[in-house]
């Protein structure tokens, strides 16, 4: 119980900082009327929490799945079809204020089409080798084609699009907000439901069918919903590293390995780091604005390196 | 790599290396690897001895006659020697430093010129004057934008920012050509206190300081796409749809021309803030 109320703390600190602190200067007297604050902050504070979540859970779900601690949302090619879909929105002059998050949501649906297939072995069984195989091999082939394209581009506007790529939530508006808040609870419902199975899965393909599992369908239906939630987050705020790879593995160590306790207390925990990231990165070299996974980086990899020692001196 | 093998093998196979071969003034076959060097040499007469430029040379619209030998910041060396020049005129940066070296050995005279600042156009002129033959065209631009650069800086009579990108939302610092521009043009950016040429910022930055016109390099009069989306109508000039398009032709590179860029954004300012 007080782990919880720790991390209910921790996220609403985590709030009021990210909408208190800025680069512009705005009294806390101010704040409730402050256009600077409804407009910009408080949407910006809740796409980083949203963001920050599905990030968590996806990477919570994934890791189960494939039963790698490696894994990461954006090891299966999404990043890499997500910024394929934005450069080539971008070079190919698509107009329109939701041209890119689109585009890069597109990428991204791609990619996951792409690797799901490959990942089918014989066309039924779903391999979780062969998926990470898949996801990187597709990731690292459409990294090159956008390469290829940036390279070959008239300088400016395409580097900026690489820009976009290392991640940042400047897209945040009532807009993106209310695009996730319709979106993110469908799969996020799907991977709570799965949470038993999961546990399940843990203990191998086979235990777990003996156990009751419906493996097959259950591992299409979480690949497929924590792709959903990823392919989500990278189109409103490009591809933000680290946070769904720390962030379940910070959560295990808190509150052991059951998915009905680790796969919420691993989205409060991913929205709560990306939320300090974020105001970090807002504020730290004001006026000017670090990316956002660059700060979630430095953030997280010592804590997580700090924890982990922890973990590994109290198993010996 | 293979260009750099390739110009290895032939400097130790045709040519002595020459650390300063300057002989032969003025060139005649000059190639250019930067868009404001090439619209230079076009404005010092000296365009007919051009045999090389990059692929985003496009100004004026006759160096689209010049043959194309790619990419100025990644020089092809191979496809640079193969025009056989006595002149290589090289934007000033770490890369092409080592891609004058790699020239050198080829026996190809090369120079790295600045192209950043205002200040930097003059000088650059005078030097491909003396290099081509055109010395009083040289001294003639120089002197123009010496006058240029030592006028008074007008009463600043509009806060203005370069919004160069939105996400994630870039601006035109202090330390740049498009600022210097809009100084003598009489409008104050409100990001001059930065001193790099552009940066990342926050929109609620731009918010706070509220520029009262936003500059935007385009050719389309259509305003940014940007501004259609909701978190960016925060910005006082965007909701009021206060933009002024800058040509490419004239304020996309540091050029002979910024006396004309200077008085045109003048009057637009001047339009605007009536």
């Amino acid at each position: 119980m007080t782990r919880w109320l720790a991390l209910g703390a921790l996220v609403a600190v985590a709030l009021v900082s990210a909408v208190v602190l800025g680069p512009a200067h705005v009294a806390l007297g101010d704040l409730a009327s402050s256009e600077i604050v409804r407009s910009l902050r408080v949407p910006r504070a809740l796409l980083a929490l949203l963001v920050g979540g599905s990030l968590g859970v996806a990477g919570v779900s994934l890791q189960a799945l494939v039963r790698n601690p490696l894994a990461d949302p954006f090891l299966l090619g999404l990043s890499g079809g997500a910024g394929l879909g934005a450069v080539l929105a971008i070079a190919l002059h698509v107009g329109g204020p939701w041209a890119l998050p689109l585009a890069a949501f597109a990428g991204a649906l791609g990619a996951m089409a792409l690797v799901y297939r490959l990942g089918l072995v014989g066309g039924a069984q779903l391999d979780p080798r062969v998926l990470l195989l898949a996801g990187v091999a597709v990731g690292a082939f459409s990294g090159a084609i956008t390469t290829a394209i940036v390279s070959l581009a008239e300088a400016a506007d395409l580097r900026n699009a690489f820009l976009w790529l290392w991640g940042g939530l400047s897209g945040a508006s009532w807009d993106t907000v209310l695009v996730m808040l319709v979106y993110i609870p469908v799969p996020l419902v799907v991977l709570y439901a799965a949470a038993r199975p999961l546990d399940l899965l843990a203990l191998g393909e086979e235990p777990a069918t003996h156990l009751g599992a419906d493996v097959e369908p259950l591992k299409r239906r979480v690949y497929v919903a924590a792709s959903l939630l990823t392919a989500a987050a990278v189109a409103v705020s490009g591809v933000i590293g680290f946070v769904g790879l720390i962030v379940p593995h910070i959560t295990r160590l808190v509150w052991g390995h059951r998915h009905r306790a680790l796969l919420p207390a691993a989205f409060l925990g991913g929205g709560a780091l990306l939320l300090f990231a974020d105001t970090a990165a807002r504020v730290a070299v004001a006026p000017r604005e670090l990316p956002v996974g660059i700060v979630t980086a430095l953030v997280g990899v010592p804590l997580f390196a700090v924890l982990l020692r922890r973990w590994a001196g109290a198993r010996s | 790599m293979r260009g750099l093998l390739v110009a290895s093998l032939l400097a130790v196979a045709c040519r002595p290396p020459a650390d300063r071969p300057s002989a032969a003034l003025p060139a005649h076959r000059i190639v250019s690897l930067a868009p404001s060097s090439t619209e230079l040499l076009f404005a010092l007469g000296a365009g007919d001895q051009l045999v090389g430029r990059t692929t985003w040379c496009r100004y004026p619209p006759a160096a689209l006659q010049v043959p194309d030998v790619g990419d100025g910041l990644n020089p092809n060396i191979e496809a640079i020697a193969a025009r056989r020049p006595d002149l290589v005129v090289l934007y000033r940066s770490p890369l092409n430093e080592t891609a004058k070296t790699q020239l050198a050995r080829l026996g190809i005279p090369a120079v790295t010129l600045a192209q950043d600042r205002l200040e930097d156009i003059g000088r650059a002129a005078r030097e491909l004057g003396r290099l081509t033959g055109h010395e009083a065209a040289g001294d003639s631009i120089g002197a123009a934008l010496d006058a240029l650069l030592g006028m008074p800086a007008p009463a600043p009579i509009a806060r203005v920012a370069f919004v160069v990108w939105d996400n994630p939302p870039m601006v035109i610092g202090g330390g740049s050509y498009l600022d210097q521009l809009a100084t003598l043009a009489g409008g104050a950016n409100v990001f001059h206190d930065l001193a790099a040429a552009s940066a990342t910022v926050s929109i609620e930055t731009i918010v706070a300081r509220n520029p009262d016109v936003i500059l935007v390099l385009s050719d389309s009069s259509a305003p940014p796409a940007y501004s259609g989306r909701r978190e960016w109508r925060a910005i006082r000039a965007v909701r009021e749809q206060r933009f002024i398009m800058l040509r490419a032709d004239l304020f996309g590179r540091p050029s002979p021309t910024a006396p004309a860029a200077v008085a045109a954004l003048r009057r637009a300012l001047e339009a605007r803030t009536k």
